[in-house]
């Protein structure tokens, strides 16, 4: 009885629903944009590698396509837990009709992973190939299946590889921007949501998500390459960080964008996220978010710009700044999908969220989700070897 | 002439669309019959749904059977609330007519969690000119009652103010409502039957600042 008495008043105000109290959309449909994000950002590294031929990206391009395929491969794992009838998904892709958001993902997450498995085998047959001459038995076979049962390494076979790869890169970019572009436009088509309803949601999506997948490249390399006593290739790093300044300033001025033109239009529900952001996410979105997150972020990559900093301290920087646009950006996911959820409809009232540890979508669960795609990545580099040490011949 | 390794990809990006295309194929064995008669729903749902059995009765069901509680419940506040909402479900205790068991009976803590559904101040959905809510603790420390007193002791379930009126009666005493001597009351609006009146508080101010600090 006591628990009544101490939620009430405080932190739910005015007129609440009885349906808007609980937050339905919780951790797991954060996740969900967040790791497909990852997904993309990683993929835009080596798209930029394998198609734009720039070619500092090098070091990191293989890494990124793994990276890329371990988080596509758990990418719908928020959603199905989410859901009480996981298994009714199927219901949903056999009856796709323009109306359903949802099932033109379904399609879309299926093509993307499709083209990047094919990538990854292109990119990795000539490592698959000498792999599998010395594999007996059973992993014979495997890396015959793997290498589609070519062991052709001539030069002639591999430009062909090569072609293929630049056709299937260029066929994934777009593939790629659809499937973010994607989760976007899902939340901007929910109309009834105020804060979610907005054209810009798609493109802000979208450059948040090549955000968060370059810092994690840059944290992820620079972690791997340090605990396992590889050098740091600073080249590589530079790029890295130059391509994030670029896409960081963009998703941020379309964030701050969405915020004012809705401040300044004073459209329709303007007063509710108003309310919204200067009350339930004040700490989350203009302290976490802006403040925290965005704008000491910009200042270190102002730095990082125009002052020559020693190439140690520049990778220290880098791995620092890529962490904090990481949380910057799960930050934003979480203000996005939670923070869209603390407004009644009746227009009139917020509700609040209490992640809970031992939940369906509790903290606990949310850290098992977010550890299996570390697991599989794992397991592929196993397979795939992240980096490319010897400077073999051929067009990769 | 094709070099083998062509000749294995092109099996590779061949293969690829056949099963594309089977999936395609599997797919229009799979959507059910009826889909997409009226729209991008199995028509034959519709259907299936009305032929549902019905589970709810209506209290004009409950109160034939039970004049005692009938007497009580249209005469007070809580006179448009569904038997069902609180007891259960009609189809739980008949079928064809004859009982086939006894709904449970909510007692002590199960029914001030009961009120508590639509009573807690928690839930702001309603106005307070269309229900009363109240703080628990703090009501019944207002009251000057025990913290473990339960919402009946002092509210009939079915007619919430009817004991309250009764102790008015006999004790000449005004416990609620308009000149109340025990709590303090803002306006009063009486219900349409005259039985009974109910309290109600200011208006809360929407969205304030105030109310996160």
């Amino acid at each position: 009885m006591q628990g009544f008495h101490e939620g009430a008043g405080m932190l739910i105000s005015n007129f609440v629903l009885p349906n808007d109290l609980h937050v339905h959309w919780s951790m797991m449909i954060v996740l969900y944009p967040y790791i497909t994000g990852l997904v993309d950002g990683a993929f835009i590294i080596a798209a930029l590698y394998y198609l734009f031929d720039v070619k500092s990206f090098k070091p990191v391009a293989r890494f990124s396509l793994l990276f890329a395929l371990a988080f596509l491969s758990c990418a719908t794992i928020p959603l199905l837990l989410h859901l009480g009838r996981p298994e009714r998904n199927f219901n949903m892709l056999l009856t796709p009709n323009p109306s359903s958001a949802m099932a033109g993902f379904g399609y879309i997450y299926a093509i993307s992973m499709g083209v990047l498995l094919l990538i990854v085998l292109f990119v990795y047959r000539p490592d698959l190939v000498r792999r599998g001459r010395d594999a007996k038995g059973l992993m014979s076979f495997f890396y015959r299946l793997l290498t589609f049962d070519s062991d052709d390494l001539s030069e002639s076979a591999l430009r062909l590889d090569g072609k293929i790869i630049r056709f299937l890169v260029g066929l994934g970019i777009p593939v790629a921007a659809v499937l973010h572009g994607y989760v976007g436009f899902i939340f901007g088509g929910v109309k009834a949501n105020p804060t979610w309803s907005t054209p810009l949601m798609p493109v802000i999506f979208l450059f948040s998500a090549c955000v968060s997948g370059i810092a994690a490249i840059v944290v992820a390399y620079i972690f791997i390459r340090k605990a396992t006593k590889q050098s740091v290739d600073h080249n590589c790093i530079t790029t890295c960080i130059k391509t994030l300044t670029g896409f960081f300033i963009l998703a941020f001025c379309f964030e701050m964008l969405e915020v004012f033109s809705h401040s300044y239009l004073r459209s329709g529900y303007h007063h509710m996220v108003e309310g919204l952001l200067n009350g339930p996410l004040q700490n989350s979105f203009w302290l976490w978010q802006v403040k925290i997150c965005s704008v000491i972020p910009l200042i270190l990559l102002g730095v990082m710009a125009f002052v020559p900093l020693k190439e140690k301290f520049y990778t220290t920087v880098a791995a620092l700044v890529s962490a904090i646009l990481l949380l910057q950006v799960f930050i934003m996911r979480w203000n996005v999908v939670i923070g869209g959820q603390l407004m009644s409809k009746s227009a009139r009232g917020y509700t609040t969220f209490h992640p809970e540890w031992f939940d369906k979508e509790g903290i606990i669960a949310v850290i098992g989700v977010m550890v299996i795609p570390f697991i599989i990545l794992f397991i592929l580099s196993r397979i795939f070897p992240f980096w490319n040490n010897r400077d073999e011949k051929g067009v990769i | 002439m094709i070099s083998k390794h062509a000749l294995r990809i092109i099996i590779v990006f061949s293969s690829i669309a056949i099963m594309a295309g089977a999936g395609l194929v599997i797919k229009l064995f799979l959507i059910p019959d009826s889909f997409g008669v009226y729209g991008a729903y199995r028509a034959d749902a519709i259907e299936e749904e009305a032929n549902r059995a019905i589970r709810h009765g209506t209290n004009k069901s409950c109160l034939s059977c039970h004049p005692y509680e009938a007497s009580i419940h249209l005469k007070g506040l809580h006179k448009t609330i569904s038997c069902e909402f609180c007891h259960g479900t009609f189809a739980d205790h008949i079928d064809n007519g004859k009982k086939i068991a006894s709904l449970p009976v909510k007692k002590g803590d199960d029914i001030t969690t009961l009120c508590l559904r639509c009573h807690n101040t928690e839930i702001k959905a309603r106005s307070s000119v269309v229900i009363k809510t109240v703080a628990m603790p703090d009501h019944l420390r207002k009251q000057k009652v025990k913290e473990t007193h339960s919402c009946n002791q002092c509210h009939h379930v079915h007619a919430p103010l009817k004991h309250i009126r009764e102790a008015e009666r006999i004790s000449g005493l005004k416990i609620s409502g308009k000149g109340a001597n025990l709590t303090g009351a803002n306006y009063t609006l009486f219900s349409p039957d005259g039985n009974e009146n109910i309290i109600l508080t200011p208006p809360t101010i929407p969205y304030s600042k105030e109310v996160y600090k």
